[in-house]
């Protein structure tokens, strides 16, 4: 009898510690928007920005809504606030950024990356804010990696060419020497980037060096290393320098950050810039990316 | 009673375990159902916009699955074909993730190898672009010209300043005549505010003065020095527009400095060192005036000047004396062999205050040798990959996603 019951006692345990640990650990895709906003800060479920909510995106998405308006240093808390309710103690995270939400993320990981964090259990109230679960701390975020979509890490020459109002304050961190100077892009604290270029930029062409998808060029989104200016195309074009995909350095000897890799280089100038509110542009990549592998 | 009461007791127990057993197996039975109706939601979607960056699935279909053991129709062999395809590159980008951080992690986030960092290597060198003359919102640039500017900096504190310059050229490089008919400087009002500080006209010359190295060498020069230029209590953007004129084409620059007035801390003379087989640690002495988290950062050549490692602090500091602990780690000069004695050059760092604008106080810079080490064995330092429970984290989750993934691949067979 004791043995019988010692025996669904442990049954019970095992089967209680399963649940427990089936209940917690989920994988999420989190969206950290660009310029302009759109999506309400602190509802996560919130897709204006991105596009209609109903459609795939990656396992369990959120949106990290952010202004789009102010500077990226007095934002950043709505980023960290997700960061910590999703991807800290056994949950995981995918990450999605467009434009200046590239800003906003490598600014996270290279000046916070390694501070310490609360655990949170991931339901957050109507601020963005989630509470302690009270399993302690721990170093960092977990993330597995990083997706871009016309990422503006590297500033966009029309911030520096006063096309954009100069009184916003997110255009001044827009700005390519602000930009680049703002952390260290290199210091993802290993997380890998992966960069999506969009090539289908017209109206700007005599702004924007080398291709670009009408509001950032190749240097940017494609991740190159150093100061902005250089122009950097698409194979087809002999008077400027490759992108190249990966993490190889391009023509001319330009490197990439560190951990960050040319993932698709719009070589048919297909995709510009702008979500749409419908998931399109080069945002288009990126969400197919997400969907087929943040799971 | 008193016998009665434990029976009960346990068999109240009994009954909670066989429960949370039950809840357990219901919990899995439907987190299986979900995660097989997810991968079956993916699928289709990937389908339907597959994505062109990395090799995806090539075709949907709707066709009844056959029972097990029975062969796949061509449809079947499609999907599975599909199925394949999506786990493969899946599993391509687990072992990306696990391989690359691997190979991030054999040293700690503080230690890096210099490589890792080609921009950091002189931190102090000035910012320089090229871009095209225009005026702002106009549809067309000067043509065959390019503006060259480079910025000293871009974040500044207390009295410190930034040297500006500007050339014009042509596409062969050839200096151009460029005059600046208006330069002014001014602060960027926050949007819900009203200016506090009065606009400056700045010098702009190419006459040797006001930070002009060279004069009449067609190199413009404005020297930005917020702290002695009126903006001495404003802490933000401080922003020098110009216009400028070439033969008759207008364009328009402008170049933004965050200021801070504040003073954060104050470096103190001297540097520690300590070694131990952990590595060879740099400590480098402040009077902390504002406590905080502060970021600091330098640089480690070898004897020979290679540069070897880009070495950081990041963390909380209370208000008084301390030491910004700047370690090398001892599998970096292990691997890397340097040449002792170590250099550490070229260290900068702020105060970073989250929330905020601006985001940092700096401490003034360090520019140049700080310290030259003592020489040490290579062998007196352990060749042992970093470790620490975020690292054994990152490596267990991003295994279980290898394994995920080649089981996956297995049970979908060749």
């Amino acid at each position: 009898m004791k043995k019988a019951l010692r025996f669904i006692v442990t049954l019970g345990l095992v089967a209680a510690g399963g649940l427990v640990a089936v209940a917690q650990a989920t994988n999420y895709s989190l969206w950290i928007n660009g310029r302009t906003g759109g999506g309400q800060v602190g509802i996560h479920a919130d897709f204006s920005y991105w596009g209609p909510a109903t459609t795939a995106a990656g396992v369990n998405k959120k949106s990290v809504n952010w202004d789009g308006y102010n500077r990226i240093s007095t934002t950043n808390g709505n980023v960290r606030d997700a960061l910590d309710c999703y991807c800290t103690g056994p949950n995981w995270c995918y990450v999605a950024a467009h434009s200046a939400g590239n800003l906003q993320i490598g600014y996270a990981l290279a000046l916070y990356g390694t501070s310490t964090r609360s655990v949170k259990t991931p339901t957050p109230n109507s601020a963005g804010q989630c509470g302690n679960s009270g399993t302690g701390t721990q170093t960092g975020w977990n993330i597995k990696w990083v997706d871009v979509a016309g990422g503006a890490a590297g500033g966009s020459e029309l911030a520096d060419a006063g096309d954009w109002a100069l009184g916003e304050p997110l255009v001044s961190d827009l700005k390519t020497s602000t930009a680049r100077a703002l952390y260290n892009h290199n210091a993802t604290t290993g997380k890998w980037f992966y960069m999506f270029a969009g090539a289908k930029g017209t109206l700007y062409s005599f702004v924007l060096p080398g291709q670009d998808d009408e509001v950032v060029a190749y240097h940017s989104s494609g991740g190159v290393s150093g100061s902005s200016g250089a122009s950097f195309c698409n194979p087809s074009d002999w008077l400027c320098n490759d992108l190249n995909l990966g993490t190889a350095a391009n023509q001319g000897g330009r490197t990439k950050w560190s951990y960050h890799t040319v993932a698709f280089r719009d070589s048919t100038e297909q995709y510009d810039h702008y979500a749409r509110g419908n998931w399109a542009g080069i945002v288009s990549r990126v969400r197919a990316d997400m969907a087929a592998y943040a799971q | 009673m008193r016998r009665r009461a434990p029976a009960r007791g346990r068999a109240a127990g009994v009954l909670v375990l066989l429960s949370g057993a039950a809840a357990a197996l219901l919990m899995w039975w439907w987190q299986a159902r979900a995660g097989l109706e997810r991968e079956r939601v993916t699928l289709a979607q990937s389908v339907a916009a597959p994505s062109a960056g990395t090799p995806g699935p090539a075709g949907a279909s709707s066709a009844p699955r056959p029972p097990p053991g029975a062969p796949l129709s061509p449809l079947g062999q499609a999907e599975r074909a599909e199925q394949r395809a999506l786990w493969q590159v899946r599993l391509d980008r687990a072992r990306q993730a696990l391989d690359g951080y691997r190979a991030a992690a054999q040293y700690p986030h503080e230690s890096r190898p210099i490589e890792e960092h080609p921009d950091q290597v002189r931190p102090f060198e000035p910012i320089a672009e090229e871009r095209a003359l225009r005026m702002p919102g106009g549809g067309s640039a000067a043509q065959g010209v390019r503006l060259r500017t480079t910025q000293e900096r871009v974040f500044v504190s207390g009295m410190e300043s930034s040297r500006i310059t500007l050339t014009l050229t042509d596409e062969a490089g050839r200096l151009l005549p460029l005059r600046v008919t208006r330069a002014m400087l001014k602060e960027v009002t926050a949007p819900d505010q009203t200016a506090r500080t009065a606009e400056v006209a700045l010098d702009v010359n190419d006459a040797g003065r006001q930070g002009d190295t060279v004069a009449g060498d067609g190199t413009l020069t404005a020297l930005m020095q917020p702290g002695a230029q009126g903006f001495g209590s404003f802490a933000g953007t401080v922003r020098l527009e110009m216009y400028l004129d070439h033969a008759g084409q207008p364009g328009f620059i402008y170049f933004d400095l965050v200021y801070s007035p504040e003073q954060a801390a104050t470096w103190l003379p001297g540097v520690r060192e300590a070694a131990g087989p952990g590595g060879l640690d740099f400590f480098v002495k402040a009077q902390v005036l504002l406590p905080g988290r502060y970021v600091v950062s330098g640089r480690v050549d070898d004897n020979r000047g290679r540069p070897l490692a880009l070495v950081q602090f990041n963390g909380e500091v209370g208000k008084g004396e301390t030491e910004f602990r700047l370690p090398v780690f001892g599998k970096l000069i292990r691997d890397r062999q340097p040449e002792f004695p170590l250099v550490l050059r070229d260290v900068e760092a702020f105060l970073l205050k989250p929330d905020a604008f601006p985001d940092r106080v700096m401490l003034p810079r360090l520019p140049g040798v700080l310290h030259r080490s003592r020489s040490y064995a290579l062998a007196s330092f352990s060749a042992a990959e970093w470790d620490s429970e975020e690292r054994r984290r990152y490596l267990a989750e991003f295994g279980k996603d290898v394994a995920e993934a080649e089981q996956k691949l297995r049970q979908l067979g060749p």
